[in-house]
């Protein structure tokens, strides 16, 4: 299910929202665990089951960790202290590989084969051609950030059963995040109140997603697609910029929005969800950009990864290694593909450079920052969007004025493009910027502000019925 | 439901207080429910916010006392400050709550009005929606028949009678006598080719059909001298719910008839009619003497709206309505359907369609219209669970093959040559999966140069009689 759809928004969520306000506190956290699982099952409804099991493992082996042996004698306590260690390390491990070992079946088997098969010159290995369960990428890196927090005592007491699936499977954060940790919404988790305040803000923040994603990220989207089926390798230099801003704007807004619903949506039932965004092509400096671009995904990767390693503390050469090993899995876990590779060695190249060289005198200029960033930005998209080396190249190599197969989208489409988009491009260029937050926080509670996302929420309406498809961009991974 | 919802959550918020205070109030003020009680407390909590809670606590006790004193009528009135102060806290929650209940019980047909067939229950759907889905359509083709359309689908039997069939793109071809009967071809000279299924077999939707459309005459043509006979593929449709669509048991195939192959100067008087896949066919096709009416998004329901649609040449919008009315045209190519697939449902379409045909056959009494088939959409974007899918389009496909006559309406489906073996369009030839890549307008083109109606001299097809228009 959609949160922009008809289905969800007048459907799912207004039933929901009604039984977890009527029953008492105590059942909520049931209630919403049963409805995010409706939620998952209503689009899934065969990996939903995929995500009850491992739930049910991830949990009792979190328990396993926790069960505490009772020394009888004085002496015992070392040597069973001992055996708390061991246990909780194979414990850890145990989760670790399920975890991965699902999320590798599900979404690399194929990838890895292939690649298995071409080395060996013939089919070593069979191809499983799995779909892929809807969020699987989130979810398993929730439950793996819950199990490191609980090795490292991070988290010192279990979660009961239910806070834990609950966590897990909260149906907000739980097909494109964000990676929510547990001590996050532990506290909530065991005790938490709505108020009209949450649930009118909740639902105002829940509109400016909405609006976001239907109102720019789906119609710019449509400028990307028409470029892309004028055809890569056939484009105009200036078009296939376009396309890539187009492209920039679409998957921006489209993952911004969905990640504000889901804050809305958090704060309608009383949690708090952390920000994923934060004005991130208003960055000086791709280190920057990534301080600020799906933030709890690059801190996943900085804490249980990148500093575990040594981050950069250990050296120049260890810490491109390890810039190397973060950003090889950053883009795998985009997707299995060579072009998700080949888009996080990109960055992984333009970070050794910018932590060895200019980073930090670019990040202290004005205006020379924004204008770098700006003008990296687009073409690392254009290697995440395309997943076909071939058209990739081509694409590319259009960007850069060779065109090696004769313009079909010259100037003449690009006049037309410009003459379709400028308001909508207008108004891309503005949400960008670090404004309209500011302005929405100031105004927020104003009486024009209700009028303004009135008028919002039912223009999305409105786009998603007219509109015949919407899908997340983000869904994918 | 909504404005309960509102009310239960108010009451929600003050459980706790509520609890707390009962043993001190109930005495007092004997009679009075809990949730009443707890009301009297509320102003003290201003928004009963998380925040306020610790204040409520403290202030609980006074405030008893005070609703002691100011006796029932204060309590009355302190209650509604209370309600006030709520209501004004959450503005923009009871706008949408009330715009949302607006929405949902307002009759009439708007854009909206698809949130409230979604959002009724299935069983409702399934119920109201049949029984109101029967009729009206019926009568509609009833409306349409110009003589040749002895229009004898009862669509009324396909919603009761549908066979649970699983298939993709399309199904097996039905033989079974159930589906027989619902489904008849809409040239009465063929029934008995369509009852026997014959023409399933022998037109695979697949094939290249360009070939095997051309020289039939039916047998009927003594009276016209050459008709185009619209036929269409049957095949067991399966039960589907939705508010948008039916499985119509057939797909639509190109008219037959004896079709020429023109160069592009057939172009020079034709109006091109549609969305963004018009749009490419303008962009990449090179036709560049014909004039293309066409936007993305466009619909069936606006085509002919004066907010008007871009006139590709200028680029600016234009009354279409009263572009038809001037300008005399040759012929006309309608592709329009995409963005109907969840707008509306068929029959709307249907209809819809059936008054803009006639509407521009008023204006342009000399040109021949073609009804182009809405492309299918590729295996990826064919979602069964959305209303986005090839079985859909196949069902405005076949609504709207039913206007073409074979005299001056011609039904042109230009599938087979992108779809592969399952009828999705092809994944190799589009990056969406719904629009081909520029270099494929090409054959589409050539699809469309070789079938091209000759036009009499004065602007006729060799059928017709009637009409006055004349080509420039």
């Amino acid at each position: 299910m959609l949160f922009s759809s008809v289905g969800f928004l007048f459907r799912f969520l207004p039933a929901f929202m009604l039984i977890y306000l009527i029953v008492p506190a105590k059942y909520r956290n049931l209630i919403l665990l049963a409805g995010s699982l409706i939620f998952y099952g209503a689009g899934e409804p065969y990996f939903v089951l995929l995500l009850m099991l491992s739930v049910l493992v991830n949990y009792a082996l979190s328990r396993y960790m926790f069960r505490k042996p009772r020394p009888v004698q004085q002496d015992d306590a070392e040597k069973s202290a001992e055996g708390n260690t061991e246990r909780r390390k194979s414990a850890l491990c145990m989760a670790l590989i399920v975890d991965f070992g699902m999320l590798f079946v599900f979404k690399y088997w194929d990838f890895a084969a292939g690649i298995v098969n071409s080395v060996a010159g013939r089919s070593a290995v069979p191809l499983l051609m799995l779909a892929l369960p809807l969020g699987i990428s989130f979810y398993t890196f929730q439950m793996v950030s819950y199990q490191i927090d609980c090795y490292r005592g991070t988290i010192d007491r279990p979660a009961g059963f239910v806070s834990f699936a609950t966590y897990v499977c909260m149906f907000p954060q739980l097909i494109a995040g964000p990676i929510v940790r547990y001590e996050e919404v532990a506290a909530r988790m065991q005790n938490r109140k709505i108020g009209v305040r949450n649930l009118e803000n909740g639902l105002k923040l829940f509109t400016v997603g909405l609006g976001l994603k239907v109102l720019l990220a789906n119609q710019i989207g449509t400028l990307w697609n028409t470029i892309m089926s004028a055809g890569a390798g056939s484009l105009h230099p200036a078009v296939a910029w376009l396309g890539a801003v187009a492209y920039s704007f679409q998957i921006y807004f489209d993952f911004w929005g969905y990640s504000v619903m889901a804050m809305g949506l958090g704060r309608m039932l009383g949690f708090k969800i952390p920000e994923n965004f934060n004005t991130p092509y208003a960055a000086r400096s791709i280190s920057e950009f990534w301080r600020r671009w799906h933030i709890t995904l690059g801190r996943w990767f900085r804490t249980y990864v990148y500093f575990p390693m040594g981050g950069s503390r250990r050296g120049r050469l260890r810490t491109a290694v390890n810039l190397f090993v973060v950003w090889a899995f950053t883009g795998l876990w985009h997707g299995a593909g060579w072009n998700f590779l080949l888009w996080g060695m990109l960055f992984c190249v333009i970070l050794i450079i910018e932590k060895n060289t200019y980073g930090k005198r670019l990040e202290g200029t004005k205006v020379l920052g924004h204008i770098y960033t700006l003008a990296l930005i687009p073409v690392t998209w254009v290697v995440f969007a395309i997943t076909d080396m071939g058209q990739l190249a081509a694409y590319l190599s259009n960007m850069f004025g060779i065109c090696t197969t004769g313009i079909l989208a010259g100037t003449q489409q690009l006049m037309r493009y410009l003459q379709q988009y400028w308001v909508l491009l207008i108004a891309c260029v503005l949400f960008i910027t670090p404004f309209p937050t500011r302005i929405y926080r100031k105004c927020r509670d104003r009486w024009y502000m209700v009028i303004i996302l009135l008028a919002v929420f039912w223009f999305s309406v409105h786009e998603l019925i007219v509109g015949s498809n919407n899908p997340f961009l983000y869904f994918r991974f | 439901m909504k404005n309960n919802k509102k009310r239960k959550r108010n009451t929600e918020n003050d459980v706790k207080v509520n609890d707390r205070e009962n043993k001190s109030v109930k005495t007092e003020n004997a009679g009075k429910d809990g949730a009443a009680a707890a009301d009297a407390n509320a102003p003290d909590t201003k928004a009963p916010d998380v925040e306020a809670e610790r204040a409520t606590d403290e202030n609980a006790k006074e405030n008893t006392e005070e609703d002691v004193k100011e006796g029932l009528k204060g309590i009355k009135r302190r209650r509604l400050r209370e309600w006030g102060e709520i209501l004004y806290n959450c503005p923009y929650l009871i706008a949408v709550v009330i715009t949302s209940a607006i929405v949902m019980i307002c009759p009439g047909q708007t854009d909206f009005g698809a949130i409230r067939s979604e959002a009724r229950s299935a069983i409702e759907t399934s119920v109201i929606g049949g029984a109101l889905k029967g009729r009206a359509p019926f009568e509609q083709v009833q409306k349409t028949g110009d003589g040749h359309e002895n229009d004898q689908e009862n669509i009324a039997g396909i919603d009761d009678d549908k066979t649970e069939n699983e298939g993709e793109c399309k199904g097996e071809s039905g033989g079974n006598g159930q589906n027989n009967n619902e489904i008849k071809d809409n040239m009465n000279d063929n029934n008995d080719n369509a009852v026997n299924g014959d023409v399933a077999e022998e037109n695979p939707i697949n094939a290249e059909n360009t070939g095997n459309s051309k020289g039939t005459i039916p047998e009927d043509a003594e009276t016209e001298p050459i008709k185009g006979v619209t036929r269409f593929k049957i095949y067991a449709p399966q039960k589907i719910d939705s508010y948008y669509y039916s499985d119509a048991g057939k797909i639509a195939l190109t008219t037959e008839y004896p079709y020429k192959k023109e160069n592009i100067s057939y172009f020079n008087d034709a109006a091109f009619l549609g969305d963004s896949r018009t749009l490419g066919i303008s962009d990449y096709a090179g036709l560049d003497e014909a004039d293309f009416y066409c936007d993305s998004g466009m619909t069936i329901f606006k085509i002919l709206d004066p907010e008007g649609v871009t006139y590709q040449k200028t680029g600016r919008k234009v009354d279409l309505s009263s572009v038809l009315k001037e300008k005399r045209y040759g012929k006309i190519y309608i592709m329009l359907g995409m963005n109907e697939l969840g707008y509306g449902n068929t029959d709307m379409y249907r209809e819809q369609y059936r008054k803009v045909v006639e509407q521009i056959r008023e204006w342009q009494p000399g040109a021949i219209i073609y009804i182009m088939a809405n492309l299918h959409v590729s295996k990826e974007k064919n979602n069964a669970e959305t209303e986005f899918n090839n079985i859909n389009i196949n069902d405005k496909n076949a609504a709207s093959a039913l206007l073409a006559n074979g005299t001056d309406i011609f039904y042109l489906d230009a599938n087979p040559l992108f779809t592969d073996a399952e009828g999705c369009l092809n994944s190799e030839l589009t990056f969406d999966g719904v629009h081909l890549y520029a270099k494929h307008y090409e054959v589409w083109k050539q699809f469309l140069m070789e079938h091209a109606v000759e036009a009499t001299p004065d602007g006729q097809s060799a059928g017709t009689g009637n009409g006055t228009g004349a080509t420039d």
